[in-house]
């Protein structure tokens, strides 16, 4: 893939900031939410990109997942809801977690998700039925070892399905099998997570992203460096990969001309590249070319970017997150 | 060739200088308010009344805290939570606070203008800006000279912050020494009080035992203030020595220490607490660091729950030990945060619109002062800035904000002159 070749084609200011964005196969529309507690669909093609906005949360909107009509919510207040898409019709409202959620994951035949919450709790969910189906729990601390609250970021399914991985504040992260709940084994990136002990004490960082390669023998995890001045995230992004079977680390790669975290990872269908999105300050693309081994190309965002849906075999890039939608097209 | 004291020594005797006193005694009726002054002082002195500050160096927010705006643009993703006063919401971020309200004002309302660390640590400190000849002296050097008796012998202001990052804000100004912080930056534990490890603790109680024989034979027949003054600095040092045990926490009953949690914030408010018990007036516990520029809600999911627990066991402590109606619990910070959220999901300094809290001794229990507008961009009913909050500080703990120091000759009150406390904060 020509992965120098991009675009911004799209730079659509807003009010609010976004955390989440699921695409309508085949188009130019999209479910977008964040800051405001909203849902919103748009339709970045269009002039007036706004096509119509509902009250979803009391919190900050964090994940959304499609499936045909059927649009999950996940937000800050703890609670799943299912929408109909295609009018916003609330179908149904669910307490899923005690705490935040996180991040929220579609599994690849489209029949299940995962939330992740921090309540330290991966729980599995029927789209269709909106039911819970399995919840792990129990390999995530609530603590860190400084005794404050813990927080469980990220999570993602296997191209299988079978497999699903998440991540907490400290690095820890566990791979579980989907259908049995049980824990498949764990892997630690310590680097991510800066506890401060004697300047600032408290913590910055943790892994905030995951993605299994398509052949699933390797399990990306984003997140940035060690941090000096805990204030700000002044670290660059920082990508680890594991061969999770054997828990162990085989690359690592830094944003060196971006600062901050990395929240999106997404490998091509191909497998040999991968992608990492995120930022602080500004925003940013990075391209991870495996066989080299090298961060490839690096694309500064205009914005920090928080989430990101590709289609087309990675041609079209529909990233969220600081006051704005951008869309980066393949030339 | 007379000389003018700049500075106090602390010896009681030694408030006033001859000169300024002869001076204000002329005018006969200065000269009785000054001993009304000091007939108030020294009651005041026997109420044993203390101070814990809870300082949250590099600004707390006010929106993650006490002044709340959920849904607002600028509000964050927290929501808030009702009290146990009615219509009174805090963050929720504050459970335990918000059940136990009732000893606590909110003030909303501080536009303390100034957005730099270390400036402003030194405006919130002092109520003040130093001059460039006269530096003031905190809150509480103030609090060890008004509050502190003479004869006590345990420390008059204790300053505890591990932290390394917004150090060297605090200071005694014209007061001097004697009114100075004990520091507590390394540990806990106070450093160089300890008696020699090459004296036993016999040898060492036959040495004062010594001591005491020389000094009141030498004292038989002589009448000095200067000797008593002596003799008090002495046993306030041997006090000072013997204090080490209060601050070791595992003196502590373990239900205790587990009621205030496994922190360190925790352990030095408990800390705190027996100082207090024991007779300190003024303990500060800094607790490092809330700047935060990047990852504003991550950073205060840590920090704020910690101070809601620690703050509501504190209070709780205090009030079953009868210690609350004497104790004035305030908690502060240089400035609040900025209503934008940035694009690292931080917040910024902001100076111009914020919270503290004042619990406990003579403070409206249940009350919120001021307010905000919608968005929390500025103050629109009561707004103060750091004079009118020290006035209303010192007025709680039956200081007169308007009091006189006197540096040479020139009077120079608590705070600046004609500041009024804020009476709608006080009980």
């Amino acid at each position: 893939m020509n992965y120098t070749n991009y675009k911004v084609d799209k730079n659509l200011g807003r009010q609010d900031i976004l955390f989440a964005v699921a695409r309508v196969p085949n188009s130019s529309k999209a479910y977008v939410a964040g800051s405001d507690f909203k849902i919103h669909e748009i339709d970045f093609d269009n002039a007036k990109p706004d096509l119509r906005s509902f009250p979803g949360h009391s919190s900050y909107i964090t994940a959304l997942v499609l499936k045909d009509d059927t649009l999950v919510s996940g937000a800050y207040d703890g609670k799943l809801s299912w929408w109909k898409a295609s009018t916003g019709e609330k179908i149904k409202t669910l307490d899923a977690h005690k705490k935040w959620i996180r991040q929220a994951a579609l599994s690849p035949d489209g029949k299940l998700f995962a939330s992740v919450a921090d309540d330290m709790a991966l729980r599995i969910w029927d789209i269709k039925d909106a039911k819970m189906v399995r919840e792990m729990t129990g390999e995530h601390k609530p603590l860190t070892p400084n005794d404050f609250q813990s927080m469980l970021y990220a999570c993602a399914f296997n191209s299988d399905g079978k497999l699903v991985a998440t991540a907490d504040k400290t690095g820890h992260i566990v791979v579980w099998e989907t259908h049995t709940g049980k824990k498949v084994t764990s892997m630690e990136a310590p680097i991510m997570y800066t506890w401060d002990p004697n300047a600032r004490r408290h913590s910055i960082g943790g892994p905030r992203s995951l993605a299994f390669s398509p052949d699933s023998k390797l399990l990306a995890v984003g997140g940035t460096g060690k941090i000096g001045n805990i204030d700000h995230l002044e670290a660059n992004g920082r990508i680890e990969v594991f061969n999770w079977e054997k828990s162990e680390r085989v690359h690592e790669f830094v944003t060196d001309k971006s600062k901050g975290l990395v929240e999106h990872l997404e490998f091509h269908p191909e497998g040999n590249i991968l992608l990492g999105a995120g930022g602080a300050g500004e925003g940013f693309l990075a391209f991870i070319d495996l066989k080299e081994k090298k961060v490839a190309h690096q694309e500064k965002a205009a914005m920090n970017i928080h989430a990101l849906a590709s289609a087309d075999g990675m041609k079209s890039l529909l990233a969220v997150g600081h006051h704005k939608v951008l869309h980066f097209k393949m030339a | 060739m007379n000389k003018i004291r700049k500075n106090y020594c602390g010896s009681s005797e030694h408030d006033v200088s001859r000169r300024q006193f002869l001076g204000t005694a002329a005018s006969g009726i200065a000269g009785a308010s000054l001993l009304a002054q000091n007939a108030l002082s020294a009651e005041l002195k026997k109420q044993g009344k203390s101070m814990i500050l809870l300082w949250l160096a590099g600004g707390a927010s006010q929106f993650e805290t006490f002044d709340p705006k959920p849904g607002a643009i600028t509000g964050g993703p927290f929501q808030s939570i009702q009290t146990s006063t009615p219509g009174v919401r805090i963050s929720e971020l504050m459970p335990k606070m918000a059940a136990r309200f009732k000893d606590t004002c909110v003030i909303r309302s501080l536009n303390t203008k100034n957005g730099d660390h270390g400036s402003a640590s030194q405006l919130m400190m002092r109520g003040r800006k130093d001059e460039a000849s006269l530096k003031y002296p905190d809150m509480g050097a103030v609090l060890a000279r008004e509050l502190g008796k003479p004869e006590s012998q345990v420390p008059d202001y204790v300053s505890f912050y591990l932290q390394s990052e917004g150090r060297n804000f605090s200071g005694s100004g014209f007061l001097g020494a004697r009114f100075g912080p004990m520091e507590l930056s390394k540990s806990v534990m106070p450093e160089n009080i300890n008696k020699p490890d090459h004296i036993s603790e016999i040898d060492f109680q036959d040495r004062m035992a010594l001591r005491n024989l020389w000094s009141k034979n030498f004292e038989k027949g002589r009448v000095s203030g200067t000797l008593a003054s002596h003799q008090q600095a002495f046993l306030r040092v041997n006090g000072i020595m013997d204090s080490q045990k209060l601050f070791d926490v595992t003196n502590e009953p373990q239900k205790i220490r587990n009621q205030y949690g496994p922190t360190q914030f925790a352990e030095q408010v408990l800390i705190a607490r027996r100082l207090v018990e024991s007779g300190v007036p003024f303990v500060r516990v800094g607790r490092a660091w809330w700047d935060s520029h990047g990852q504003n809600f991550e950073t205060h999911q840590e920090l704020v729950p910690e101070l809601d627990h620690v703050m509501a066991t504190l209070l709780t402590d205090l009030e079953d030990r009868g210690m609350l109606k004497n104790t004035l619990v305030v908690t502060l910070s240089e400035f609040g945060r900025t209503p934008g959220i940035n694009s690292s999901l931080g917040r910024d300094h902001f100076a111009n619109a914020w919270s503290c809290s004042l619990s406990g001794c003579g403070i409206k229990g249940g009350s919120v002062y001021g307010k905000t507008d919608e968005k929390g961009d500025k103050v629109v009913e009561g707004e103060i800035g750091a004079a009118r909050l020290f006035a209303t500080i010192y007025k709680a703990l039956g200081i007169n904000p308007q009091k006189n120091y006197y540096v040479g000759s020139r009077p120079v009150p608590l705070t600046d002159p004609g500041t009024e406390p804020v009476k709608e904060v006080l009980a």
